[in-house]
């Protein structure tokens, strides 16, 4: 029997109108009022986070490689979108727009800055350089009083963080690095993760692509770090420690190194979970590190391992089982 | 004769009026103390095929390494088409025309086959980063070619229908045979063969020797292999160098190598008491 699969224009159609339909529900019922406060301050915060680990992941889990100063990007792109909102240069839904790019870029070149002597050396390196750019960053946020105000903080930062803003770019994030991953470029990103001498055999340059995953992850820890901005209203710089990106860390390694469904379905978890245990507050590091060792001794590959949800494949998957279900059912009843 | 000249361990006839396709010249490689190997000389014609045989520890993985630029040579150069491969690192060396297999093999383990080709036809997959991103005509045309050329290349090992395995469940001589792909898939002009038969049997063997030949004739490039099976070195190689602590002791055509002293005395010891090194 012939198998039934769906082609790849259909795939695309299906995922976009699913996508357009769930930014159109979202916000129709963010802006109803339905929602409290702080299920709203929720579902933006876990929009945050999906970026940060969906971006994190392509240097920890597709490139695999540890960087520990995520936060520092995100302090950048927060920083200098909030700047440049607050100064007011364009009409606000261009500024936006524009302010989040700026926010992408300026992380981005910082990528670029740490990356390249970081990432021409093999082994730990980059885990200690990115350490250390982190806290300098914050360092340099606080003692730079005349720009950011320093630890009194950046205050009067407009509020643009819609549901709809932040989830826009959650897809965007998560289709870039999908489309990225998908293509050749991906390819080379994953080989350097598997074998670096055989990657490197094979004529892939290597430093690029590291640098080139490692500046588009900078890039949309950047972004995530506007839409920081642009919801919260002020920026301190203690805002962006070290634990912030552990944290982030620790969603992609629980979500599954290299999983991108992985890292937002933990994305997702992580940032519920606290929410729910408010009253066990002073627990939470306990409870964190208890999950994360009990997820490491069980599932050592995270709880998603590098497994990528795909919907087209479920349906194909349904539609199979039913046609050779009834194609036996007829056979049977002849 | 017309041999081009005499470094050479042989020169087959079709090869011996054409420009080498590979030289070494008193190529060397000393780690701290030890010269593991030293004054390395030797000419691959374009479409030979050239074995390196010696005893474990003699050298042979090292000088793929230095061919390669895994290592940079101490001492010595080589020349690719005639260019001095001095400024290249590894990469750049697959771009210029060598692809190699490894002796302990590096496969991408969770990749699919497909994929383990497709990152060997990275290079000749063209289109750029905001083409694929924005999934551009440019992606969806060069992807379907380097799909169809995959499964062309698979053929040759007839594993065109496990494309979609993943590299690192396959067993032991489909992951070597999938290295050869994957080097093959890069383009280039000489292939460098470590070990290929290890842990295959007699008969796995016999269709790789077939497979080696089919490459060399279909492809028209120049093969360096190691081996220690002797069947598969004698049976296909034309030139066959033998190396010894580092060193070059002995080439020829595999029947003048078989009745080399030398050879002999390194492969089994010398006649009275143990060989000095
Ligand atoms: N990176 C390195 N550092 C130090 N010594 C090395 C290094 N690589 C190889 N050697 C030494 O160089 C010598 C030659 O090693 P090589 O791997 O080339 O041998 P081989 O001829 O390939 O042997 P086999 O048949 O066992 O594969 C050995 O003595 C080895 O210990
Ligand atoms: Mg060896």
């Amino acid at each position: 029997m012939k198998e039934f699969t769906i082609s790849t224009p259909a795939r695309y159609v299906m995922n976009t109108v699913l996508v357009l339909m769930f930014l159109f529900i979202g916000n129709h019922i963010t802006q109803s009022g339905i929602l409290l406060r702080s299920q709203y301050a929720l579902l933006i915060q876990i929009g945050f986070f999906i970026i940060l680990a969906v971006s994190l992941n392509l240097v920890t889990g597709y490139l695999g490689q540890l960087p520990l100063g995520h936060a520092g990007f995100m302090a950048v792109g927060a920083y200098a979108g909030a700047l440049f909102w607050r100064a007011h240069l364009l009409p606000p839904t261009l500024s936006i727009i524009v302010g989040l790019i700026v926010a992408g870029v300026v992380a981005a070149i910082f990528g670029v800055l740490i990356g390249v002597p970081a990432l021409r050396l093999r082994g730990d390196y980059l885990a200690i350089i990115t350490l250390g750019f982190g806290e300098i960053i914050r360092v340099m946020l606080t003692n730079l009083d005349s720009i950011t105000y320093g630890a009194r903080g950046l205050l009067n930062i407009p509020r643009y963080s819609s549901f709809l803003i932040v989830y826009a770019c959650v897809v965007i994030t998560c289709t870039v690095i999908h489309m990225l991953m998908k293509s050749r470029h991906g390819r080379a990103i994953l080989s350097i993760r598997e074998n670096e001498i055989a990657a490197e055999s094979c004529g892939i340059k290597t430093t690029y692509y590291k640098v080139l995953a490692f500046a588009v992850s900078a890039f949309f820890a950047g972004v995530a770090g506007a839409l920081f901005a642009g919801n919260q209203g002020l920026l301190v710089p203690s805002d962006f420690d070290f634990m912030t990106s552990i944290n982030i860390l620790m969603i992609v390694v629980l979500g599954g190194l290299g999983s991108m469904f992985g890292s937002v379905v933990a994305a997702a978890v992580l940032t519920f979970l606290p929410f729910m245990l408010q009253p066990l507050a002073d627990y939470r590091m306990i409870i964190y590190s208890l999950m994360l060792i009990i997820v490491m001794i069980f599932k050592p590959s995270g709880l998603l391992g590098s497994y990528e949800f795909s919907l087209s494949r479920i349906i194909e998957k349904v539609v199979n089982k039913a046609l050779s279900l009834r194609g036996g059912a007829a056979k049977g009843g002849r | 004769m017309g041999r081009r000249d005499t470094k050479t361990p042989f020169v087959p006839e079709r090869d011996a009026y054409k420009a080498p396709v590979m030289e070494c010249v008193n190529l060397g490689i000393d780690f701290g103390g030890l010269t593991a190997v030293n004054d390395f000389c030797i000419t691959i014609g374009p479409t030979e095929i050239c074995g390196l045989i010696g005893p474990n520890g003699a050298g042979k993985t090292t000088i793929f390494n230095l061919l390669t630029k895994v290592y940079q040579p101490t001492r010595g150069s080589v020349y690719l088409n005639g260019v001095d491969t001095k400024n290249l690192n590894s990469e750049k060396a697959n771009r210029a025309g060598l692809a190699r297999t490894f002796q302990n093999i590096r496969l991408f383990k969770n990749m699919t086959v497909m994929e383990n080709v497709l990152v060997g036809l990275h290079n000749k997959t063209e289109y750029g980063l905001g083409e694929a991103i924005l999934r551009m005509p440019a992606y969806w045309r060069a992807e379907k070619i380097a799909r169809a050329r995959t499964l062309e290349l698979l053929e040759i090992f007839d594993m065109q229908g496990i494309h979609g395995h993943k590299a690192g469940s396959l067993p032991y001589g489909s992951q070597r045979r999938l290295e050869i792909v994957r080097a093959l898939a890069t383009g280039p002009t000489v292939l460098l063969l470590d070990e290929p038969a290890a842990g295959m049997n007699p008969a796995e063997t016999e269709e790789l020797m077939e497979n080696i030949l089919k490459i060399n004739k279909v492809f028209k490039i120049a093969i360096v292999l190691i081996e220690h099976d002797m069947k598969l070195v004698m049976g296909i190689c034309e030139g066959i160098g033998v190396l010894n602590y580092g060193k070059l002791i002995a080439k020829g055509t595999p029947a003048e190598i078989q009745k080399n002293p030398l050879v002999i005395e390194a492969y089994l010891g010398k006649a009275e008491g143990e060989g000095d090194a």
